[in-house]
């Protein structure tokens, strides 16, 4: 009866979570050996930067030791990744803090920001995608279009530098300094950052959903949600949204597991102590530890975030997948 | 009384001060309670328009009704408005809309699109019982393993059955089937067009079938009329000869089609395109009895009662 069926698509699900669980270790690895690689063969030295070029050799050969930096890479690699798995990030050779610590203190803060961010960016593209793709104007679309298109255009480091003089100087309604962490505290200083990266992400993302929207629109089964007289909340929900949304959520869990990256410079000016901020400084000091442990958090942020964003699409739309 | 009672309806899409586009001209049809009617007629034919006129769809095409009068057992179809359309849609009208594999909702269970159709045909309905009597009825087997499943994960036959359950949800008096079993394999279709002769006669419903295949509903219905470039052309009861020229040069097709190693005879040219109409018979370039005055005047309307011909030379066709 039906139990067979239930159990065996609780099998096939079981057998692809399995796998994306495989996968994604196997990126958490790869990352972590690019990542371990890179910072070694890019020039410099973390004993030098942090003693300074004229500090005497004996010191640093002494620190070089302390730091199991004299011993060939790949004994380095082996012993990097036996202290992973013994769940040890490391320590920072600047600080001497631990690097968990570190990233603990300061990935929240760009969560926050990108928590916030999808939160505007979902509120107002959605909304927007739906209401223009309903109308039957010709030049609305247009409107849309060129608009978008000038948002894209305007570098986000631009508009975070004249919503800081306009908001934070101007009106001063955003504090243009310092953080408070902590819900719902943090939101008085996250929100006109989160702001800053819809003005691109917005475009994009009510871009996809619209030319989703007028594809799914000219579906014969649209046809029946109207037939059937179901309400117009119904009709926006299962007959326009649902069968729409899914590429755009896929695009957006990968603009996201991006986003993590590319917030330092919305950090950097608005001051805001997140990990991209943590990482610049770690790269700049080349603290191999920190450096190593904040790229593998981001390796497993991007993997963690396509893979909620794939659950999600396919919850969505059950064609999505299926296949 | 006939249940349906469609006369000069012509429907096209008005465009502004310009005149309107006809798409659909002076054509009417009766319809008695538990009839069934093949509609027929070569792809752009009009079909689908008269279809969408039973159920409240030109406007969102951006057609509309120029003229004419349809009338369903007492209420007037054409001058509805969107509200009372509700009251009309799935409990007087059901609707199986073109394309089988399109019509379902790929994102909602049968069950959610079921439900759906069940609470608008009779609100208040027990709807688990009311959804296992539709898919009984509808000759599905094991229906709980259905309700659970989307439509992709049903084959085409299978949707289509589905998507008839819908239509039927409401008990509605009159069945609009558009071309229900096209795209599907002849065993299906064989299927699916037994299983509308079983609803008639269990239900009483009178059922409008779209098809392009003449052979196929003259097997199945009563009456078939033959549409052609947006006319009208015959109405003409099952297993009877046809006198239309048109009628007469499907059907040879047919008949050829049916001799073995017989050469695949088609209707030669292109019925004329919407906007394009020349005047008097629309069938006049290919058709080989054409007479001169058959190019006069506006298109000629069916005439005749039981067997109505719109052919002005009804006596030289054979
Ligand atoms: N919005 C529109 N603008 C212009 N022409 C239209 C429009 N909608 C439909 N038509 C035309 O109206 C004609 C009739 O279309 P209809 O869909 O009713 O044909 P049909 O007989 O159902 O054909 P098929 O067998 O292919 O489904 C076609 O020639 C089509 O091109
Ligand atoms: S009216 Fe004339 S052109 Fe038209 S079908 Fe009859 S004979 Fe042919
Ligand atoms: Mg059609």
């Amino acid at each position: 009866m039906a139990t067979d069926d239930q159990q065996a698509a609780r099998g096939a699900f079981l057998r692809r979570s399995l796998g994306r669980l495989a996968r994604a270790t196997g990126v958490a690895l790869w990352v972590m050996v690019i990542a371990f690689g890179l910072i070694r063969i890019a020039p410099g030295d973390p004993v030098i930067a942090l003693l300074g070029a004229e500090a005497p050799p004996a010191a640093i050969e002494k620190m070089r030791r302390d730091l199991r930096l004299d011993v060939d890479p790949a004994t380095q690699f082996v012993e990097y990744t036996w202290g992973m798995l013994h769940g040890r990030l490391g320590t920072s050779i600047e600080t001497r803090r631990d690097v968990a610590d570190i990233i603990a203190e300061s990935l929240p803060v760009t969560l926050g920001i990108i928590a916030v961010t999808l939160v505007l960016a979902l509120a107002m593209a959605v909304p927007l995608a739906l209401l223009i793709a309903t109308r039957r104007s010709p030049i609305v679309p247009y409107v849309f279009r060129a608009t978008t298109s000038v948002m894209l255009a305007i570098p986000t480091f631009f508009t975070a530098l004249i919503g800081l003089i306009l908001f934070g100087l101007h009106w001063r309604i955003a504090p243009i300094i310092g953080y408070e962490p902590g819900f719902p505290g943090n939101l008085r200083f996250l929100w006109l950052p989160a702001l800053v990266i819809c003005t691109h992400l917005v475009p994009v993302l009510s871009r996809v959903l619209h030319a989703s929207l007028v594809q799914t629109r000219g579906e014969e089964f649209v046809e029946t949600g109207i037939i059937r007289g179901v309400s117009r909340l119904r009709f926006a929900w299962f007959y326009l949204l649902k069968p729409s949304l899914a590429p755009s959520i896929v695009l957006l869990s990968y603009m996201v597991g991006v986003m993590i990256g590319s917030t330092v410079i919305i950090e950097t000016i608005f001051s805001l102590p997140g990990i991209g901020r943590s990482l610049v400084g770690a790269v700049i000091n080349r603290d191999y530890p920190l450096v190593q442990g904040i790229v593998l958090v981001f390796g497993l942020f991007v993997v963690a975030v396509s893979l909620a964003g794939d659950l999600l699409a396919n919850w969505l739309d059950p064609r999505v997948g299926a296949a | 009384m006939s249940l349906l009672d469609i006369a000069d309806l012509t429907i096209g899409i008005p465009r502004g001060r310009a005149t309107p586009l006809v798409i659909v001209e002076n054509a009417s049809l009766r319809l008695q309670p538990g009839e069934m009617l093949g509609l027929i007629g070569e792809s752009g034919s009009g079909k689908t328009m008269l279809c969408r006129s039973l159920i409240g769809t030109l406007r969102r095409r951006g057609a509309a009704i120029l003229s004419g009068r349809i009338t369903l057992a007492g209420t007037d179809l054409a001058h509805t408005d969107e509200h009372a359309w509700r009251d009309i849609r799935g409990r007087r009208v059901g609707y199986v809309p073109q394309s089988a594999l399109a019509g379902p909702n790929p994102v909602m269970t049968i069950a959610a699109q079921l439900r759906e159709a069940i609470l608008q045909g009779t609100p208040g309905t027990d709807v688990p019982a009311r959804a296992r009597e539709l898919l009984d009825l509808v000759q599905i087997r094991r229906p709980e393993r259905v309700l659970d499943q989307y439509p992709h994960q049903l084959s085409g036959g299978m949707r289509q059955r589905v998507m008839i359950a819908c239509a039927i949800a409401g008990t509605p008096e009159l069945l609009v089937a558009d071309e229900p079993t096209t795209g599907l394999d002849v065993t299906v279709q064989a299927g699916i067009m037994q299983l509308l002769r079983d609803i008639r006669a269990r239900l009483g419903t009178a059922i409008i079938l779209v098809s392009h295949d003449l052979a196929l509903v003259d097997d199945v219905c009563d009456r078939i009329l033959v549409m052609h470039a947006g006319a009208c052309v015959e109405s003409v009861p099952a297993n009877a000869a046809p006198r239309h020229p048109y009628t007469i040069a499907l059907n040879r097709s047919r008949i050829e089609l049916a001799e073995p190693g017989a050469p695949l005879l088609t209707i030669a040219g292109q019925p004329p395109s919407v906007g394009d109409w020349p005047p008097g018979c629309r069938f006049a370039a290919r058709c080989s009895i054409a007479q001169p005055d058959c190019g006069l005047g506006p298109h000629p309307p069916l005439r005749g009662e039981a067997h109505a011909n719109a052919c002005l030379h009804p006596e030289r066709a054979a």
